[in-house]
Parts: C-alpha cells; sequence; structure tokens
C-alpha cells in the first residue's frame, strides 16, 4: 500500500502497510503545557547574560511559542533499545512516554550513529499525526498573545476601548466570563497586599491639635530643636546623633554664608550640644576632673581666668588617667561665679553629644557619683524657692502652652522627648556630695559666628527694664518682679546693662579677649521685632557716644568679673521663665490691643524679662595670618526662648548655617572639627566607619564602568584611613633604618644613636597593640612647627618667639621616643594649582621632585605612574569557577621591600562577599610603600580655601614619616611636601605648617 | 511603526527519503543557507546573511522551517535559495530543496498561513486513504486542528494553571 502525496509538485513516497502497525507512537508530542525541554540556542546563552528578571520576562514571553522540533543524540542513545524489525526494513524510534523530556539540541560528533537508528520510513498517520501536532501548536502561538496577560490583549487592536480592564462590559461578550475571573484574581491579590490607611483630610490634619500631636510622634525617636520648623522649611535635615539636624540650605548660598562669616554674621543653632553640670566642693571637683584632663595639651579646669568664671574655657578630655592615649574628645566648660560666702560650685561641660555618654559614665566614675537620683527631686530644687507648679513639670518636661482649663489636650513638647520621664537625669556622690546634673536640651544655645554678631546682638537684645516701683510690695510667682526686690541684684543688673552698652562701641567681636562671658536680662526681642528685615549695621553714632576709655578697658581686661552672674545658672528660675513665656497668640492679642498699631508695648509684661548669658567664641587663635576669623558669640537662653530669639535674629539680616557650614568654619579657622577629625576617639572612629560605608555605597550606585578604578590610581584606602596601619608602619621603617645606621657605624662613632635604637627597639616590643593617638602636647607641638618652617622665607613674615633647637639625628630620636606612634595635625597649602580632596594623599618628595620645584614657580609636580590592577583577572576567574587558580603576577615596579609580601592579599580574601571592583580588598597591602612615593598621612578636610585663595588641606601626618622627610630635606626645601588626589595621579606641590 | 523589520519565509524541505529529515537541525540549515548565500552572491551576500538571518523555527518531522531575513535583502537572500541541494548534519550529506511557501512580515502571519496550510494538506489526504485504519487516523488529526469549543476550554484552562503557579 502506497501513498502518493503531491505537495507542490514534489511527490514523497510513503510505504504505508509495513509501517502502520509498528508505529504506535512514532510522532513525538509536544509536552501538554507547549513548553518543551528543547530550547533554542539564542535563549540558552541570553538567559546566561540576562538577569533573572528579564529571563523571567522572556520565558513568560516566549511561553506560547512553538519552538524546534528536532532529534537529539541523547534520547536516540537512551531510548534506542527497542529494534523492531518488519518487512525487512529496520526501524528504531525512541519509545520512552515523555519524548519532550529528552529533546535537546547539540552537535553530535558520532554521526553515525543517526543512520540506522532513525525509522526508514513513516506512515500516513504519523505524516497526520505530526502535521496535527504542529498545527496545534502554531494555532496556540497564533491565538494566545503575547506579554500581557490581560484578556483583552487577544483582541485586535482596533477592538479595544479604553478602561476595558476597569470595566468588563467594554468587552466583547464571549470575553466577558475570563475577564472576570480575572478582575476578581487580581482584586484578591490586592487585597491581602495592604489595607489602604484612611487617612484624614488634610485640612484635619493641619488643625493645631493634631498638627501638634503628629509633630510630637515625630518627635519620639530623635530629638527636635526648637527651631526644627523653622529649618524644616529652608534646610536639608540629616537624622544624626539621635537628632534631627540642618545640614545644609536648599537654597544656594555657600558663598554668602562665607562672607557673613568673615564680614558679617552667621547664625547656626547648637541646641544638640550637651550640657552636663556638676555642683560641689571646689577642691572636689577640680581633683576629680584634673585625672579628665593633661596640662600638657593647654589650660585645664583650674584655669585662673575659668575658675573664675570670667572666660570659658575649652579642653580636650581624656579617661581617667589614660593620657596621651584614649581621648574623649573636645569639651568646652563654663564656671559659675563664685558667690559670696559659699564654697559650692557650679559648672558646666558643653559636649558633643556622640561623646555625651562616655563623658557622662567617667564623670560618675571620677566623682564617685554612683547614685542616680530619681528625676521629680531634683536636688538644687529643694535648696531655692519652688514653685507649686514646678513639681509638677520637672518629671515630665512638657510647657502648658495656655493656661485655661479649656486649652488642647496636646501640648508642645519641649526638651528632650525621646527620654522617658522615669530615666534619672541626676547622680549624688554620698561621699563628697558632688552632683551631676544632665542637662541636655535644658538650655538653647546660639552661635552667633562673624565680626559683626556683636551688632546683630545689640540690635536684638534689649537690657530688661526695672519693675514699677508700685508693685514691688506685692508677691509674685514670676520670677522677675522678686528679682526686682533685691537691691544687690538691681546694682548688678545695672552693671550687667552698662558693660553691655560698651560692646556696641567695639567694632569687631574678634577684638574681645577669647571666652570672655557676659550676664544678663533682657526683654523679649519679640517686642521689638522690626516689621522689615534689615540687615543690622554697626553705627558710628553709638560707637562715639561710648566712653573710649571704658571700651578700651573691655577689651583687655574683658567683662569685670561679677558682671559674669547670671540667674540663667538657677534651675528654678529657668523654670519659671520657660513656664510663663507669652506664647505667640497672647502677645498678637496685646499687640492688638494697642491705640496706635504698629508703635511698641508699654508697658512689657512682666513676663517678658529673660535671663541670658552671652558668651564669646574665640575665633582663629593658631597661625599667624587671619588671626581672630571667625569670632563670635553664643547665645544662652533657658528651653522655650528659641523661637523668641531665633526670628528676632533672623530680622537682623543673618546668615543661618547649618552643620556643613561648622564644618567649614573651623576648617576655615584650621582647628580640627570634633566627630570628622578625631580618629583616636571613639566617635572620631565611630563617625569614620560611618563615613565609609556613606562613601562606599555611593560608589557603589555608579555603574561599574564609570567608577574610578583606585587600584589603578595606587589609592590604597579612597574611603578611609587607616591610621593605625600608617603608624605601625613608619615605626617598622624607623627600625629598619636604625638597623642600617648601625651597620654603618660598627666602631661606635655615635653611640648614643646605637643606644636610642635599641631602646627604641625595647620600647616598641614592649608596646601592646595600642590605639593610634594624635599629639596634643603644646610643647612638642611647638618644636615640630618650628622644624617644619624653613629657615629662608621670603614672603613669609615669621614672628619667632623662640629660638627653635635645630633639627638634628639625637633631638629627633628622642622625640620619637617619645611621640613615635603619634600622628599630628597639619594644615597643608597648595601654592600653585590644585583642590585638595577628601582622603588625599600626602606624601613624601624625594630629591628629583624638589629639583622639579627649583626649576620654576610654575612647574607642577611629579606624575604616579598607572598601576596594574591584578584583582581584574581575579574577579573574572571568580565569576567563571570558584577553585580557578589565581594569577600570582604581581608589577613589583616600585612596590618595593618591607611589609608587601607579608600582607599581600591572600587568594581567600577575594572570596570575600564584600569584594567592590576598583577597590583594594582587605587586608590592605603595605599603605606607605604602595606608591612611587612615601606616603606620610591622608587630608581629613580638603578644599578650596576662600579665605586663602588657594587650595587648603587640614589633615593628619605620622609624626616619624613627618620627621624622617624634614630630616632628610635641605634647608630651603623644609616643609614641602606632596599631596595628590585619590582619583587622580598628579602630585601637587604643599607646604606644611604645624599651628599652634 | 517603529521597529526593525523582516521578512519571513516558511519553507519547506523536501527530501527523497523521508525519515532523513529527522536528521536535520537548524544550524545545519543556517549553515547551508549561508554557504548558498555565499555561492551565489559572493561576500557581499554573506555579509548580508550574517545580519540578523536567523533560523526561528525548524520541525524535523514535517520538514518546515522559519527563515527570517532582513527585510532590506530578502530578495536577494531568497533568490539563492533554490540553489540549495543539500544540506550538511551530523557528518553526512542530506539531498534536498527548499520549497518557500510563504513569505510574512511577522512570525505570526507565517503561524497563520502555516496552520491554514497544514489544515489543508490533511484534508487533501483524507480521500485518499486506503484502508478504514488510516481514514481513522488522518480524521482524528483532522479533528485536532480544528478549533473546537473543547479546545479553545483547554487552552483556555491552561493558561489559568499556569497563572495560578506563577502566583
Amino acid at each position: 500500500m502506497v501513498l502518493n502525496i503531491s505537495v507542490h509538485g514534489v511527490r514523497v513516497q510513503f510505504d504505508l502497510t509495513s509501517c502502520i502497525s509498528l508505529l504506535p507512537e512514532s510522532v513525538p508530542r509536544r509536552s501538554s503545557r507547549g513548553r518543551i525541554a528543547l530550547e533554542s540556542p539564542a535563549t540558552q546563552e541570553d538567559k546566561e547574560k540576562m538577569s533573572s528578571s528579564k529571563a523571567k520576562m522572556r520565558e513568560k514571553k516566549m511561553k506560547n511559542q512553538p519552538s524546534s522540533v528536532q532529534y537529539s543524540p541523547s534520547t536516540t542513545q537512551n531510548g534506542g533499545g527497542a529494534v523492531v524489525s518488519g518487512g525487512g526494513q529496520l526501524m528504531e524510534r525512541p519509545k520512552t512516554p515523555h519524548q519532550s523530556a529528552g529533546w535537546s539540541r547539540g552537535h553530535q560528533r558520532d554521526g553515525g550513529s543517526y543512520a540506522k537508528e532513525m525509522p526508514k520510513c513513516i506512515t500516513a498517520g504519523a505524516f497526520a499525526r505530526a502535521r496535527a501536532a504542529e498545527v496545534s501548536s502554531m494555532l496556540k502561538a497564533v491565538r494566545k498573545t503575547t506579554g500581557s496577560c490581560h484578556v483583552f490583549g487577544a483582541l485586535p487592536k482596533h477592538m479595544r476601548r479604553r478602561a476595558m480592564s476597569h470595566n468588563t462590559k467594554r468587552l466583547p461578550r464571549r470575553l466577558r466570563d475570563v475577564a472576570e475571573r480575572m478582575r476578581e484574581k487580581s482584586l484578591q491579590a490586592g487585597s491581602k497586599k495592604k489595607e489602604q490607611a484612611k487617612n484624614k483630610s488634610r485640612k484635619a490634619r493641619r488643625r493645631h491639635g493634631n498638627l501638634l500631636l503628629e509633630f510630637n510622634r515625630r518627635q519620639r525617636k530623635n530629638v527636635w530643636l526648637e527651631t526644627h520648623i523653622w529649618h524644616a522649611k529652608r534646610f536639608f535635615m540629616v537624622k544624626k546623633w539621635g537628632y534631627c539636624l540642618a545640614d545644609k540650605p536648599t537654597s544656594k548660598c555657600y558663598r554668602p554664608c562665607y562672607r557673613a562669616l568673615s564680614s558679617h554674621c552667621l547664625l547656626q543653632d547648637l541646641s544638640y550640644y550637651c550640657c552636663i553640670e556638676l555642683q560641689g566642693e571646689e577642691n572636689n571637683l577640680l581633683a576629680s576632673l584634673s585625672q579628665l584632663t593633661s596640662k600638657e595639651t593647654g589650660p585645664t579646669f583650674a584655669a585662673a581666668l575659668s575658675l573664675s568664671g570670667q572666660k570659658q574655657g575649652s579642653v580636650v578630655m581624656y579617661r581617667a588617667g589614660c593620657y596621651p592615649l584614649q581621648p574623649l574628645g573636645p569639651v568646652t566648660f563654663l564656671w559659675r561665679p563664685q558667690s559670696q560666702g559659699s564654697t559650692l560650685r557650679q559648672l558646666w561641660i558643653w559636649a558633643h553629644p556622640t561623646m555625651k555618654k562616655d563623658l557622662l559614665t567617667e564623670l560618675q566614675t571620677v566623682c564617685q557619683c554612683d547614685e542616680a537620683v530619681a528625676p521629680p527631686i531634683v536636688p538644687i530644687e529643694q535648696k531655692l524657692p519652688v514653685t507649686p507648679e514646678d513639681k509638677q513639670i520637672a518629671g515630665t518636661k512638657r510647657k502648658q502652652t495656655v493656661k485655661d482649663i479649656s486649652g488642647p489636650p496636646a501640648k508642645k513638647l519641649l526638651g528632650d522627648g525621646t527620654r522617658s520621664p522615669t530615666t534619672p537625669v541626676s547622680w549624688k556622690s554620698n561621699c563628697t556630695g558632688t552632683i551631676i546634673n544632665d542637662l541636655t536640651m535644658e538650655m538653647v544655645r546660639f552661635r552667633l559666628i562673624g565680626p559683626q554678631s556683636h551688632t546683630v546682638l545689640a540690635e536684638t537684645l534689649e537690657v530688661a527694664t526695672k519693675y514699677g516701683e508700685s508693685d514691688k510690695l506685692k508677691p509674685s510667682s514670676l520670677w522677675w518682679p522678686e528679682h526686682c526686690k533685691e537691691e544687690s541684684k538691681m546694682v548688678l543688673h545695672q552693671e550687667q546693662a552698662d558693660a553691655y552698652h560698651l560692646l556696641k562701641g567695639i567694632l569687631s567681636a574678634g577684638e574681645l579677649p577669647p571666652g570672655t562671658v557676659l550676664g544678663l536680662t533682657v526683654e523679649d526681642p519679640r517686642l521689638t521685632l522690626p516689621t522689615k528685615k534689615l540687615k543690622a549695621l554697626p553705627s558710628v553714632q553709638k560707637a562715639q557716644e561710648v566712653d573710649e576709655e571704658k571700651s578700651r578697658e573691655l577689651m583687655l581686661k574683658g567683662v569685670p568679673k561679677h558682671c559674669c552672674q547670671s540667674s540663667l545658672w538657677d534651675r528654678s528660675v529657668r523654670d519659671n521663665v520657660t513656664e510663663n513665656r507669652i506664647s505667640e497668640k497672647e502677645l498678637n492679642h496685646l499687640r492688638g490691643e494697642l491705640l496706635v498699631p504698629g508703635s511698641r508695648l508699654s508697658p512689657a509684661p512682666p513676663q517678658s524679662s529673660v535671663p541670658v548669658l552671652l558668651v564669646h567664641q574665640p575665633g582663629k587663635q593658631l597661625g599667624h595670618e587671619m588671626s581672630s576669623w571667625g569670632a563670635g558669640w553664643d547665645l544662652l537662653l533657658p528651653k522655650g526662648w528659641g523661637m523668641a530669639f531665633w526670628i528676632p535674629l533672623v530680622y537682623r539680616g543673618v546668615r543661618t548655617g547649618g552643620l556643613n557650614m561648622s564644618l567649614k568654619h573651623s576648617q576655615n579657622k584650621g582647628v580640627p572639627h570634633f566627630p570628622h577629625d578625631y580618629p583616636d576617639c571613639t566617635s572620631g572612629a565611630l563617625f569614620q566607619d560611618e563615613q565609609e560605608a556613606e562613601l562606599l555605597e555611593k560608589f557603589r550606585r555608579r555603574p561599574p564602568a564609570k567608577r574610578t578604578n583606585y587600584i589603578k590610581h595606587g589609592c590604597l584606602a579612597p574611603f578611609r584611613c587607616p591610621w593605625q596601619q600608617l603608624a605601625e608602619e613608619w615605626e617598622l621603617i624607623l627600625i629598619e633604618e636604625g638597623k642600617k645606621k648601625d651597620s654603618q657605624t660598627t666602631r661606635g662613632a655615635d653611640e648614643v644613636i646605637k643606644e636610642e635604637t635599641t631602646s627604641l627597639r625595647d620600647m616598641t616590643a614592649a608596646k601592646p597593640v595600642s590605639c593610634v593617638s594624635v599629639l596634643r602636647c603644646r610643647k612638642s607641638l611647638r618644636l615640630l612647627s618650628g622644624w617644619c618652617r624653613p629657615t629662608t622665607s621670603k614672603g613669609q613674615r615669621l614672628c619667632r618667639v623662640e629660638k627653635v633647637p635645630q633639627l638634628d639625628h639625637p633631638a629627633m630620636t628622642s622625640f620619637l621616643t617619645a611621640h613615635g606612634m603619634s600622628l599630628v595635625w597639619v594644615r597643608l597649602l597648595m601654592p600653585s594649582k590644585g583642590k585638595p580632596e577628601l582622603h588625599a594623599i600626602v606624601c613624601a618628595p624625594t630629591a628629583e621632585d624638589l629639583q622639579l620645584l627649583d626649576k620654576g614657580p610654575g612647574s607642577s609636580g611629579p606624575q604616579e605612574p598607572l598601576h596594574r590592577d591584578h584583582f581584574k583577572s581575579r574577579r573574572k576567574g571568580s565569576t567563571k569557577t570558584a577553585t580557578s587558580s589565581l594569577p600570582s603576577e604581581k608589577s613589583e615596579g616600585q612596590m618595593s621591600h618591607l611589609l608587601t609580601a607579608s600582607e599581600e592579599p591572600k587568594p581567600s580574601s577575594k572570596a570575600s562577599s564584600g569584594f567592590t571592583a576598583g577597590l583594594w580588598p582587605d587586608p590592605l597591602p603595605s599603605v606607605t610603600s604602595h606608591c612611587s612615593r612615601v606616603t606620610l598621612g591622608w587630608v581629613t578636610q580638603g578644599d578650596f580655601s576662600l579665605s586663602v585663595g588657594c587650595g587648603e588641606a587640614l589633615g593628619f601626618v605620622s609624626v616619624t614619616g613627618l620627621l624622617q622627610t624634614l630630616s632628610n630635606q635641605e634647608m630651603k626645601h623644609r616643609g614641602i611636601l606632596l599631596l595628590r588626589n585619590p582619583t587622580s595621579l598628579h602630585y601637587r606641590f604643599v607646604k606644611v605648617t604645624i599651628e599652634v | 511603526m517603529v521597529r526593525v523589520k523582516s521578512r519571513y519565509l516558511l519553507c519547506e524541505i523536501n527530501v527523497p527519503d523521508r525519515s532523513r529529515l529527522f536528521l536535520l537541525d537548524d544550524r545545519a540549515v543556517a549553515a547551508a543557507v549561508k554557504a548558498a548565500v555565499a555561492r551565489m552572491h559572493g561576500d557581499y551576500g554573506a555579509a548580508l546573511c550574517s545580519i540578523r538571518f536567523s533560523v526561528k523555527y525548524l520541525n524535523a518531522h514535517t520538514g518546515i522551517v522559519f527563515l527570517r531575513f532582513p527585510k532590506k535583502c530578502y530578495r536577494l537572500l531568497w533568490s539563492a535559495l533554490p540553489f540549495i541541494t543539500c544540506i550538511e548534519t551530523r557528518g553526512q550529506k542530506i539531498e534536498c530543496f527548499l520549497n518557500c511557501l510563504h513569505v510574512g512580515g511577522t512570525i505570526r502571519t507565517c503561524q497563520k498561513f502555516l496552520v491554514k496550510y497544514n489544515t489543508q494538506q490533511l484534508h487533501r489526504m483524507l480521500p485518499k486513504c486506503k484502508s478504514e485504519e488510516e481514514r481513522s487516523q488522518v480524521r482524528e488529526a483532522i479533528l485536532k486542528c480544528c478549533l473546537t469549543r473543547g479546545n479553545k476550554q483547554e487552552f483556555g484552562e491552561e493558561s489559568d494553571s499556569e497563572d495560578d503557579e506563577e502566583q
């Protein structure tokens, strides 16, 4: 039986009879799902390249598409067991039920096996079935649309209508059922995801009481300053150290802010600084505090001027008895002027919030204050008169905004909202009677920086008027009328007012002795709020009015001692003032009742007298140029009065700055900024970790092809500075040098050196793995600073106070014995081009580099040869096979000697998940000898300095490295170093100065 | 509207010995086409053939092939197809010639045409069947090809069950 079919003129002959019965399942069928195991080559390759989600999408899209139907070698080999012979024709067919499973494609190497295993003939049934299978798969492909799983995807385009998925009636009737089902399913899925919260209307949310509730809720996690809302409207806010702080303004005002700093006034809210109060006998306090400080770093708590209360002091605190290791951080402190006949003293220590916890525990151990006092019974209140409301409020720290009983239930949160009311805030010592109070957020601190800050203050604040004579006899719950009754206090008030008037006569805030304190009682500045924002300018008239003699005295001696007293020191007065503040609403009401609109309220209501403290902040004290730049005043207020003073200050035309501006301020002053530039403190180390994580995250967000390859730039640690490693390596280098010297001078020409080096070696051997420390000893710094200066400086005017000893070998060795592992804070100026960046590398120049400098002033520095990225090949290897052996090639070019071999990254390190292209994985190789120039240190703050007019960097260098470099340099090139940005290969010459 | 345009050629591979069809695979077909084009049109043709030419589908049972050519030069490439006389695969030469059935702008039109064409083939086969057994088999196949209500249901359910799995 032969079937002849003519297909387009081609005759294909089939021998049917012999085959029909033998081939029950001769046609391989597609799997029921239409998805078959074999995949086209394109999809397989693509899948490797594509990400998983893309592959998934593609799979979904290709789900219904037919794929090629071919035989693979594997099935024929596996399933070719049944050999059936019939009619002289050999038949071999795979008979496994799931033929599709074995269908895969691939090149056949031994193609010869096919000939016998393939069916020799075909039947009509098989033919028909093959056709039918193909048709059904094609049908499926044609009928099912790709991509969208919506029902209306099946409709031709011209029949689609808007919002079909929403309203199923728009679909043709035959598709409605399916669409309905789909819709129900999606609805179910939606309900599973999230119940949409029912929000109140905006109007309801913005209603005063609700808004307050909402604000209080948001303050539970991070403390808000009193000026938070004002700042949040104008600044980028960051959550830092448990506070919501303003970082930088949203408007572009970097230069205006700088101009304000240097010529007018910049205002900052520093209320986040923590105040810790110590009360006790003077001797006890000084004895315990002396354990935390060292005289070597400068004047301490016991300095006479600060102790009298005339000056605010600043000091770096250390853990008890640990100097020079384990510093806590810098603090400023203020003694309360001694009142007559009392030996009890009061001391405020202002510290940064990151170091507060450590400081507090340290103070507690030093003062032996272990007994926590329950919050409501604050000790100071027992001595001083207590108003009935005080007791109620002390615990909750809430302020009654309105005294009406029908007032809103929500109360504005003042002070620390994150702290629970039961947390102890004061500790008492049983043996010495010392009391420690935590006054965090109990006071508002505003900082005005700039030469005209006193003018702004003078315009804003007016001395409080004395309370009327007639009402004197009446007892009052308010603080000011009671205060006015005492004659001695009124005399003091008058003297303070006189001193305050003298302030108007000075020309710049920098003229005053640094740290001057002035206590004052002022009127509510809201009463004198100008109608328009005007820039406060110094008036010549006022300056002439002031007695010349007196103002000169003020400039030389500062404010007289007794004028530093203020009622702000008394807790009861603070609470009273906070509580009795006139609200904005009441004030406006009073204004509205005035006969002449816009005129001043007089007499001023008795609630409007506020005790304040004005504390002078010193400007730039280090170095020779721009002295007293950035001086200003700090304004201390009782809490609750923040906004009442803030707005009037802003109306005097000051600029406001955030955290960013305070960083720039300290950069221009050339002083280390607290958490940033204290790598030896715990909070500094913490900050460094945070910064690294932040920078790394930013780096990883860039596409890999656009990232800087720091390995190629020879930059080992672009995001953090391994200070510890640097110091240790320099220590080792020193020892090596010593050994060399030893071998050279075997005759024992200089036995001293030998002795020194051996002692040094002993010292380093004995030294435990100590942390790196920053050199803060004034004497040593002065010595170093003298060594840094070139002796023949042309343009630099030097006022050398003392003769600096010669930098020779014995002097150097003795210095290094004391401070071998230390880092030193240096200022680097770029006399030519270049803008230093964060974590730029400070290097020692070679002799050839210095010759380059001689050629001319225009010659730029040397270049770093491009490094090779060995990790690139490893990276490739690691992606393909995990166990690939590593190429151990290594460009040994300049990477010389020492630790390179020992600290070369192990193969295992690259397997770590944290590996990022372009960054050295841990552990780092030798940091000092990685580049062609020897690394001395890194920059922690670097920018174009608007005050100097060239690139200026501040950072730390290793003392050992610096001294080695200096001793090798000629006299005329002393103090010239190289600086290289992490993203550049170009070294720039910098002049190093150490300012004391 | 805005897309890379191609032409899809639906071709049938005709071989004297149908069992040899099973040896075919898409790489072999592609190589054969490329070789033929290179022979006929030289380097120019070979270059044209290297851009976006692919074998989209091959059914070794029926000998149906979808070839994709760029629209710009498909005529030139098409003209080389009649010169294919054998396809070399797995070390064997299969004598054959390609018969173009349809030229479409999308795969979808080709698929549609193929459905129609195959059904037509089966219908032609039916009257020529000699035994009752054959007749029944072919009839069954034809029935499978037709879109009946039952078939539709099957498709619909399939898709539903898949959706469930995805969730």
